[in-house]
């Protein structure tokens, strides 16, 4: 991992503690990963309002609010974070149904297959960076742009 | 489907025939004719009504059967992955206690290695006992679809293969199952009752057969039709129980073992389909039913259905 780089941030919501466990077993072993991991939507919510998160994996059947409302809620808040919805096999039309309608980035059934699951979330997290270096860059000719303005502006201003 | 002529009360049974028109309700004519027909009368009414109880058992059993798979499911997710995080962890160690006692023969080591091996070993079996959950699981979800009353494409593949994983105790280790599938389209049809059908048909092949033996599924297309035959290699049926076998009550098991209502249901549920069930046997040779069923189902017979 590149030192300017910060490791990856990911959210995992499950109202199940026993998949909670699993899943930040599964990352702690084999990735350099920060998981947080939230059994309540509200909570998750709360903790989303102050810290960055690159990906968020969200179950889907929880009694608080499904993943769907929950994965719109943190949209608005992070409209950046890469969205994955972990659901059963009966949710499966509801969760293709939510593609467009929150921007999810890829769903995955329980139960799931490990290496297939890591793979996911390393793409996702590679789009992420990716979307932030491009926000750089736009940003960088923003800047460049403007200051060539400016130039120009005082080089005409010297002509006349 | 429920039939409200059952429940009519008082009224006369629009049943009995229009002959007559006695005093009293009760229609004249011959006895011995009346007789004929109550009997007539009295077996679709006890055919009908088994055939509801049966629905009923059936769409029972679906909730229950989806209703058990969602609730394993979870927990296996985390078994299983839990399983091969572990093997991974594993993986690991034992890189780390080679490093740590280089020394190959050193006692130390091997005790360490033993241990990680046992472990090990473990792990393969939960993988391998986690793998037959899953597929029992994903057989039970195939088995127990909800929107069981509306015609839809399927296919029929499918619910075979969730059927055997269904009655897979049954065959355990006794019974091979050959399966030779042919390339079928998806067809009309009510994906649930159908898979009731390959289930009576499997199971009566299952106790037709004595001891070790085998059971052949195959698919093909012929026409508009799709064709399923399953044949087994059991004590066959003799030709003149050939014509009773599609009777409801009729059946040579023992009690408790068979209600003689298993074909009778299957064969109205294929007619319901616009198909029917053939029977090709003799006594000794295995018995070979097929199955066969048109791909459209047309308006018209869905209309009469209902």
């Amino acid at each position: 991992m590149n030192t300017d780089t910060p490791r990856p941030t990911l959210l995992i919501l499950d109202d199940e503690e026993m998949v909670l466990t699993s899943l930040r077993n599964l990352f702690r072993l084999q990735t350099e990963y920060e998981v947080i991991v939230h059994s309540s939507a509200q909570q998750a919510l709360e903790s989303a309002r102050t810290r960055p998160v690159d990906l968020v994996i969200s179950d889907y059947l929880m009694p608080e609010m499904d993943g769907i409302t929950f994965l719109g809620h943190l949209k608005e808040i992070q409209p950046q974070t890469i969205r994955v919805l972990l659901t059963g096999y009966a949710d499966k039309e509801n969760a293709i149904r939510a593609i467009n309608q929150v921007g999810l980035y890829q769903y995955i059934e329980k139960p799931w297959d490990n290496s297939t699951l890591l793979i996911v979330v390393k793409n996702g997290l590679e789009k992420r960076q990716l979307l932030r270096t491009l926000e750089e860059k736009i940003a960088e000719l923003a800047k460049v742009n403007t200051d060539l303005k400016s130039l120009q502006t005082a080089l005409i201003k010297a002509f006349l | 489907m429920p039939d409200d002529r059952v429940h009519q009360p008082g009224g006369r049974d629009p049943l009995a025939p229009g002959t007559g028109g006695g005093k009293d309700g009760i229609p004249d004519g011959d006895p011995r004719d009346l007789h004929r027909r109550l009997d007539e009368v009295e077996g679709l009414l006890r055919e009908s009504g088994a055939r509801l109880v049966q629905a009923e058992k059936m769409a029972e059993l679906g909730n229950l059967l989806a209703g058990i798979a969602h609730e394993i499911n979870t927990p296996l997710a985390s078994i299983s992955s839990n399983t091969d995080t572990t093997a991974l962890a594993l993986q690991k160690l034992k890189g780390l206690i080679a490093s740590e006692f280089p020394d190959e023969a050193s006692l130390s080591r091997q005790r360490f290695e033993d241990a990680v091996s046992i472990a090990g070993e473990s792990l393969r079996m939960s993988r391998l006992a986690c793998d037959r959950i899953l597929k029992l699981v994903a057989g039970l979800r195939g088995f127990a679809r909800h929107d069981d009353l509306r015609m839809q494409k399927a296919n029929v593949h499918e619910g075979i293969e969730s059927t055997l994983a269904l009655v897979a105790h049954e065959l355990k280790g006794r019974i091979q199952v050959v399966k030779q599938y042919g390339d079928l389209p998806e067809i009309e049809c009510l994906p649930d009752q159908l898979n009731q059908v390959f289930m009576n048909i499997l199971v009566n092949a299952a106790q037709a057969i004595e001891g070790p033996g085998e059971i052949r599924i195959r698919t093909w297309q012929e026409g508009d039709t799709i064709r399923i035959s399953i044949a087994d290699s059991g004590t066959g049926i003799p030709a003149d129980l050939a014509r009773k076998i599609f009777d409801s009550g009729f059946t040579t098991k023992k009690p408790g073992q068979g209600t003689g209502l298993g074909l009778a249901i299957s064969s109205r549920i294929v007619q319901a389909h616009g198909g029917r069930i053939e029977l090709g046997s003799g006594a000794g040779r295995g018995a070979t039913f097929t199955i066969v069923l048109p791909i459209r189902t047309t308006e018209e017979r869905k209309t009469n259905e209902h």
